[in-house]
């Protein structure tokens, strides 16, 4: 098959919008690397490998990112303190709603899997765990703000206006574009990972699995 | 302390290029070894896992090793370090995670010049053989490799020696009869595509299970025509081969006539070890050669390795071309029609070759060489497929939009998709050299890769593009997309020691012989000057067996 590169060049004509740095690496990727360009125009698909999009641009605040740990295992986690998680949760059930048509957040293990997630090596290399904990903090500051209380008090209404209201910003966007990604990472891995229970997410989506399938002792975290 | 290890042959690599010089040298008896730097996997590790790809767990990691990549930018040039020229690091290299569309060459690819003359500001040549030289070794590869499909009588077929492939073509979706029906009508001639993959078990290989993971996906069944599974299994199996992985060969040495006397490598404690050899083969892919041999000077080559005349790196090659998408909705469809839509694991296996040669005054004052249309299907990849639903344009989409949106793009379409495939001009601005200041983890200057392209690749690309847009919107798609591109295709790249009579305007001889050396050789996809209009996995195949019977000539001396 045909791994065309897509031109992102310094004039970052495919970026993101509001983008502070145009990313080579993932700009120039085939269609296997994770790190892949931030997002395809329509007009300019060139590759619909097996690239996921991630958007790798962070708030200008993102500290270095965390040290990568020694191997991990199926069974480990990132730490969020409990305020984090019930704020990440309520943010993953508007971005991925019970609405009576496909799996919710929660029904497809959302918390549970970009726990686990997070202790990935390439994901902390990206500082996606602490980014993920300090847009939490943002998010509570801009509720507090502008609706006189933490996120998780606010009523779904209010927190999807906030929602609204972060995504106008670059970062505040790649925020909650990164949660969504993590998201449908739990929606449509093996359910090795965590995610996709019992397939929930494939049956929703007839999406029929390759074999044959990762299992314990052959997934990529062996590997790595 | 450092040890020295000794062999008839000594291959760095074990891609494409090296899978047929092993094999047939093992299995004349000499005694070959393999450096790899990768590790090996075998078919039980090639799980249809997203994860595995997306963590290149099969590729070199930036940090480690990288390319600096200097592209065209308006008036400028850009300059970034990339890693998306790794194709495939493990024993095997990239050929275990080709699609294997398995098109030769045509007579008239290896005379370009000759039959199409010269085209201003490119560099292309005929080469120093035909497609007569060559055509026997394509029929071998069909044979050892294992090529699937059948010849159809057409009017761009290559001459054959043999009447048809070995093995049958691989199961088919029933796109296929939907495509051969519509470019019947538009006065077409769909063509079967051969497949470097088994429709039958072969040699302890079994044949394709269709999971419908294919292409970037290893094959766990070891039905796709990788160097490891075709080739390097049998050739270990005889005794006379052996492979080191985690082995990186990091020089060459040469002596004071210029012959190579030494590869020399760095094992996986960092430990710089030493093979002689009586011949040596390079072929660990068009960039990371050419890298090799100008990281390799010696009393008689003060350059790099072959390079007295300034040849080594140059005229490098991408894939020129372009793809497109057509969206079939089900919704316009019968229902027995969805379900055939839908069907998942045989594969598409058309190509269109009609404009291969383009004889058009409207759009050409000149006949010119044109591409082929492959008709294909991506890979599957679920969480990227709806991590690109996202978007709505400029904004960011979730909640029930979301939902909705992803379950529409799973359940009530079908995304057929089709790749271009043209030459890359060869040019003064495509070339491979070392780096001033970049190394990689072993403190070897990494390769710096420039990739200008000639205006009229883009020209011939949008002009076949159009073409596959076409066929799309007649086979029924409700959208159809397709684009010309002019970037480096991060696989397919070939050239860079290209061969030819004249050392000064080649690195080979025609036997694929480093000039100026007796007993090295390059059999990677590094000697072609120009790449053919197909994928090129085939042509280094057949050119590296070709290769391979003039080392057991020279070793039997």
């Amino acid at each position: 098959m045909l791994k065309a590169s897509n031109t992102i060049n310094s004039n970052g004509s495919l970026a993101k919008k509001g983008s502070t740095k145009a990313k080579f690496v993932g700009a120039l990727s085939s269609g296997l690397n994770r790190r892949a360009f931030l997002r395809q125009s329509s007009a300019a698909i060139l590759i619909a490998g097996i690239a996921a999009c991630k958007p790798d641009i962070k708030m200008p605040t993102t500290a270095e990112p965390n040290q990568p740990t020694p191997k991990t295992g199926l069974t480990d986690r990132f730490s969020f303190d409990s305020h984090q998680q019930a704020s990440i949760k309520a943010v993953q059930i508007q971005l991925f709603p019970e609405d009576g048509d496909g799996p919710s957040a929660n029904d497809i293990n959302g918390l549970d899997y970009l726990e686990w997630a997070l202790t990935d090596l390439d994901n902390q290399e990206d500082g996606d765990g602490d980014f993920i904990q300090k847009g939490v903090g943002w998010l509570d500051s801009l509720s507090e703000q502008t609706k006189g209380s933490q996120f998780i008090k606010l009523s779904l209404e209010q927190q999807n206006e906030v929602l609204q209201k972060i995504s106008q910003s670059s970062a505040g966007e790649n925020w909650l574009s990164l949660l969504i990604y993590y998201l449908l990472e739990a929606l449509l891995l093996d359910p090795i990972y965590g995610g996709n229970p019992d397939q929930i997410g494939w049956q929703w989506l007839q999406h029929q699995p390759g074999f044959p399938r990762p299992n314990d002792q052959t997934n990529y975290r062996v590997f790595q | 302390m450092n040890k020295t290890l000794e062999y008839d042959c000594c291959i760095v690599g074990s891609g494409a290029g090296a899978g047929p010089v092993a094999f047939e040298l093992a299995k004349a008896g000499h005694k070959v070894l393999v450096l790899e730097k990768g590790k090996w996997y075998k078919e039980k590790d090639f799980r249809k896992d997203e994860q595995l790809y997306r963590h290149s767990i099969f590729r070199s990691k930036i940090a480690d090793e990288r390319h600096l990549l200097e592209e065209p930018d308006g008036d400028e040039w850009s300059s970034d370090t990339t890693s998306q020229f790794w194709g495939g690091n493990i024993v095997g290299g990239a050929s275990n995670f080709m699609s294997g569309y398995f098109h030769r060459l045509k007579p008239e690819d290896f005379h370009l010049v000759s039959t199409f003359g010269k085209i201003k500001g490119a560099n292309t040549v005929d080469w120093p053989i035909s497609y007569d030289d060559l055509e026997p070794y394509y029929a071998k590869v069909e044979n050892i490799v294992g090529v699937s499909g059948k010849v159809v009588k057409h009017p761009f077929l290559e001459p054959r020696s043999t009447d048809d492939y070995p093995f049958p073509p691989t199961a088919e979706h029933p796109i296929a009869s939907w495509f051969d029906n519509t470019c019947n009508q538009m006065g077409l001639n769909p063509l079967p595509m051969a497949r470097g993959i088994l429709s039958q078990p072969f040699n302890g290989r079994k044949s394709c299970e269709y999971s419908g993971y294919c292409g970037s996906y290893g094959c766990a069944s070891g039905a796709k025509a990788s160097s490891r599974a075709a080739l390097l299994d049998q050739a270990v199996a005889t005794g006379n081969c052996e492979i080191l992985t985690e082995s990186k060969v990091y020089r060459l040495t040469s002596d004071n006539k210029g012959n190579v006397t030494s590869a020399d490598y760095f094992d996986k404690g960092n430990q710089s070890i030493k093979v002689r050899a009586k011949i040596f083969v390079v072929a660990c892919y068009s960039i990371e050669s050419a890298r090799l041999l100008l990281s390799s000077p010696g009393e008689k080559h003060k350059e790099g390795l072959g390079n007295n005349h300034n040849q080594v790196g140059k005229n490098l090659h991408c894939c020129a071309g372009g793809t497109g998408h057509g969206i079939f909705q089900f919704d316009q469809f019968s229902q027995e029609q969805v379900e055939q839509l839908k069907t998942r694991g045989p594969f598409f296996n058309r190509a269109l070759q009609d404009w291969y040669f383009i004889n058009d005054k409207k759009a050409f004052d000149k006949p010119v060489k044109g591409g082929t249309i492959d008709f294909v299907f991506d890979p599957p990849s679920p969480t990227a497929d709806a991590n690109d639903q996202k978007w709505q344009g400029d904004n960011l989409l979730w909640g029930t939009p979301l939902k909705q949106k992803i379950k529409s793009h799973f359940t009530q379409s079908k995304d057929f998709k089709f790749e271009v495939f043209c030459d890359w001009l060869t040019n003064d601005n495509c070339h491979v050299s070392l780096a001033p200041n970049e190394k990689d983890k072993w403190g070897s200057p990494v390769a710096k890769v420039k990739v200008g392209f000639h205006p009229h690749d883009l020209k011939v690309a949008s002009y076949i593009v159009k073409k596959g847009k076409e066929v799309m919107k007649s086979l029924g798609a409700k959208t159809v997309t397709g684009n010309a591109f002019t970037s480096p295709t991060s696989n397919l790249i070939a050239g860079g020691l290209r061969f030819g009579n004249d050392p000064k305007t080649s690195a080979l001889d025609s036997d694929c012989r480093v000039h100026g050396t007796d007993n090295c050789f390059v059999t990677d996809g590094s000697f072609m000057p120009n790449g053919g209009s197909v994928t090129p996995t085939f042509t280094i195949y057949a050119n590296s067996f070709r290769v391979a019977d003039k080392i057991i000539n020279q070793l039997g001396k």
